[in-house]
């Protein structure tokens, strides 16, 4: 009986999920148009296109670290280690470039280091059951260990001009990272919202027992989302790369809580089953505009971590409200 | 393998020294992190430096950057080893004042370096004055523009002593520059994605920024990458004498470096500890001379680090 009810209950879910989601993102989007029109009304060069465009490149990079994450907080878990892999991702990718001259090989590298890393965690969450909190956590210290060791304290700086393209270059106009971050706007979507194994993402946060009772693979969805997060954090570490130039031991610090914060604030919920990539977007789209605006308005950017805590908080417990009256 | 390799060459050091000097006294080193290459050039000043002096250093560096916490512990656990001496750098000149008491009271001596404890019985201290060094480099900065035009401050984590230190030389070089500029002064943590995003949002609002201070090499860095994005052109000048400054001085797109000299301080550091442990003078205090580096002196800076060799006191005395 009780069977019976949790498969219909999986049917259902993903659907409800999805249009629950619409309103979310939809009322994130008026709260960042609402954060866009107060800062045009204070600041004259706000609305310039130069800085839409000096927005939109910031926000690329902060989708991009958030994007993978998003999906492994969609199934309820959570990837601490995001931070670290772009640290230990780009300094690999840094000396193959240094080492060989050749940007495709450092896409390689800082990519394929990145989605290795991830699959180690989805196998330390499905193979060795350890929760995904304490195994991100850990392989976080392990990663910035290896990273400190590697790099023994040194910079590597100055790559070739066809890798900065990545970062810094532009195309009819707009900043490449831009162009990556729609990319990975629409595939994340499409896997998300339009395909089977996106849906069994959405079934194992809301229900995993059920998930697995209604015949969803549990463990290779994990093992996919992971994975996944380890790739886009390899993406990301090469779009720093090629924005700053170097790499030194320290660069994936304080890199994760941010990409959490964008999560949070585009909406998708920690417990798993709800929220949307596209969601994440506008998340780290409201986190950018107010280190943006602060600059722009010269408030001393210090006040910055206080007011993203404030933003973070509103947005959780606004999304709580939301979904308790959808239900 | 560096480290290998290095502990290799001490020992080597350490057996063909003459035993004239009392075998196998150990020194513990503590610095901050294992990511800034200015702890890196300390760690190396002070190998350098037991080399030359026949003794054993051991390194104690927090995993976590600059975590209190370890410290502490790590302190700990020395003062059970009992070293011969201690050269220390403070993660934090306030909070690590306990740590100092314990060492004090284990009657170790202990020399301070770098950054200079709030309180604590220290044989000496050897630092440089980020005051100064914010000064001399900002004066650098403000006459190379020729003594007019904007400048923004790049400021570093706030909070931090040497933060506030090096923003208030920027600061007072900036007045005494009265047709200069302060258009902003934001913290960008130190670190270079921070400064990247923080210049690009000010390049927004100022259309002209002829200079820039960033109060460590890292950042400058950050807003030269930030101009060269927009195609903007700005003097910028750093701190910390890296070896990516040295590099971008000579290519010229760095103006200034103003050099902490860690290297020096880890030398200094070690040398003053041995001398006090075989009762020879030591002097209480030493300041190190602010050393801008610009394209007109940059050439020494070139050898790396682990290949330049220690000064002695009486040759930084006589500077």
């Amino acid at each position: 009986m009780t069977r019976a009810m949790t498969d219909a209950e999986i049917a259902v879910r993903p659907r409800l999920g999805f249009s629950s989601n619409v309103t979310q993102a939809l009322f994130r989007l008026l709260a960042a148009a609402l954060l866009c029109a107060l800062l045009a009304s204070l600041s004259d060069v706000f609305m310039t296109q130069s800085n839409i465009l000096n927005v939109l490149r910031q926000t690329a990079l902060l989708f991009l670290m958030a994007s993978g994450l998003t999906l492994v907080i969609l199934t309820a878990g959570l990837d601490l280690s995001v931070g670290a892999n772009i640290g230990l991702s780009a300094c690999l990718a840094a000396s193959v470039i240094k080492a060989t001259g050749s940007p495709s090989l450092g896409v390689a590298t800082g990519i394929g280091c990145g989605t290795m890393v991830g699959l180690a965690n989805g196998a330390l969450v499905t193979a060795l059951r350890i929760p995904s909190f304490i195994a991100t956590y850990g392989m976080m210290w392990m990663l910035t260990g290896v990273t400190y060791f590697y790099m023994g304290g040194e910079t590597i700086h100055g790559f070739p001009p066809a890798f900065r393209q990545l970062g810094s270059g532009y195309l009819l106009g707009i900043p490449m990272p831009v162009y990556v971050m729609v990319l990975f706007l629409a595939i994340g979507t499409f896997f998300a919202q339009r395909t089977v194994w996106g849906q069994q993402v959405y079934a194992i946060g809301a229900n995993p027992v059920a998930a697995r009772l209604s015949g969803v693979p549990v463990p290779s969805r994990l093992l996919l989302v992971y994975t996944l997060s380890g790739a886009m954090a390899g993406l990301a570490s090469l779009i720093i790369l090629a924005r700053i130039n170097s790499a030194q031991g320290d660069i994936g610090e304080d890199l994760t809580l941010p990409a959490i914060a964008a999560v949070l604030v585009g909406g998708t919920s920690l417990f798993g089953g709800s929220g949307t990539v596209a969601g994440t977007l506008i998340g780290a789209f409201i986190l950018t505009l107010v280190l943006n605006g602060m600059n722009l308005l010269q408030i001393n950017a210090s006040w910055q971590p206080l007011v993203t805590g404030v933003i973070v908080l509103v947005a959780v417990s606004i999304n709580a409200r939301t979904r308790r009256t959808d239900e | 393998m560096k480290y290998l390799a290095l502990g290799a060459g001490i020992a080597l050091a350490a057996s063909a020294a003459t035993t004239a000097l009392a075998a196998n006294e150990t020194i513990a080193v503590f610095t901050k992190n294992l990511t800034n290459p200015y702890f890196q050039a300390v760690r190396v000043g002070a190998e350098a430096a037991a080399k030359t002096l026949g003794v054993k250093v051991d390194q104690y560096v927090p995993t976590k950057p600059d975590s209190i916490p370890e410290q502490l512990s790590q302190v700990e656990d020395v003062i059970v080893k009992k070293p011969d001496a201690i050269v220390f750098i403070p993660v934090d000149y306030k909070a690590l004042v306990p740590a100092v008491e314990k060492i004090n009271a284990a009657g170790i001596p202990v020399t301070n370096i770098t950054d200079r404890s709030a309180s604590g019985d220290f044989v000496a201290f050897v630092g440089a004055n980020d005051y100064a060094i914010a000064l001399a480099t900002g004066r650098a900065l403000l006459k190379a523009m020729g003594g007019k035009g904007n400048v923004i401050i790049l400021e570093g984590v706030k909070g931090s002593l040497t933060a506030a230190d090096r923003s208030r030389g920027f600061a007072d070089a900036i007045k005494e520059f009265p047709d200069v500029k302060l258009l902003a002064s934001q913290p960008a943590n130190f670190q270079r994605l921070p400064a990247l995003q923080v210049m690009e949002n000010l390049m927004q609002s100022f259309p002209t920024i002829d200079g820039v201070l960033a109060a460590n090499d890292p950042m400058a860095i950050g807003a030269i990458e930030a101009l060269d994005g927009a195609n903007r052109k700005a003097l910028v000048v750093g701190i910390n004498g890296s070896k990516e400054a040295v590099e971008l001085i000579k290519s010229g797109k760095l103006v200034a470096s103003g050099d902490f000299n860690g290297f020096i301080q880890g030398c200094l550091g070690v040398e003053i500890a041995v001398r006090n442990l075989h009762k020879q003078a030591t002097p209480k205090e030493v300041i190190l001379k602010p050393v801008v580096i610009d394209k007109t002196n940059y050439t020494p800076y070139e050898t790396p680090v682990e290949q330049r060799t220690c000064p002695t006191l009486a040759e930084v005395a006589s500077q």
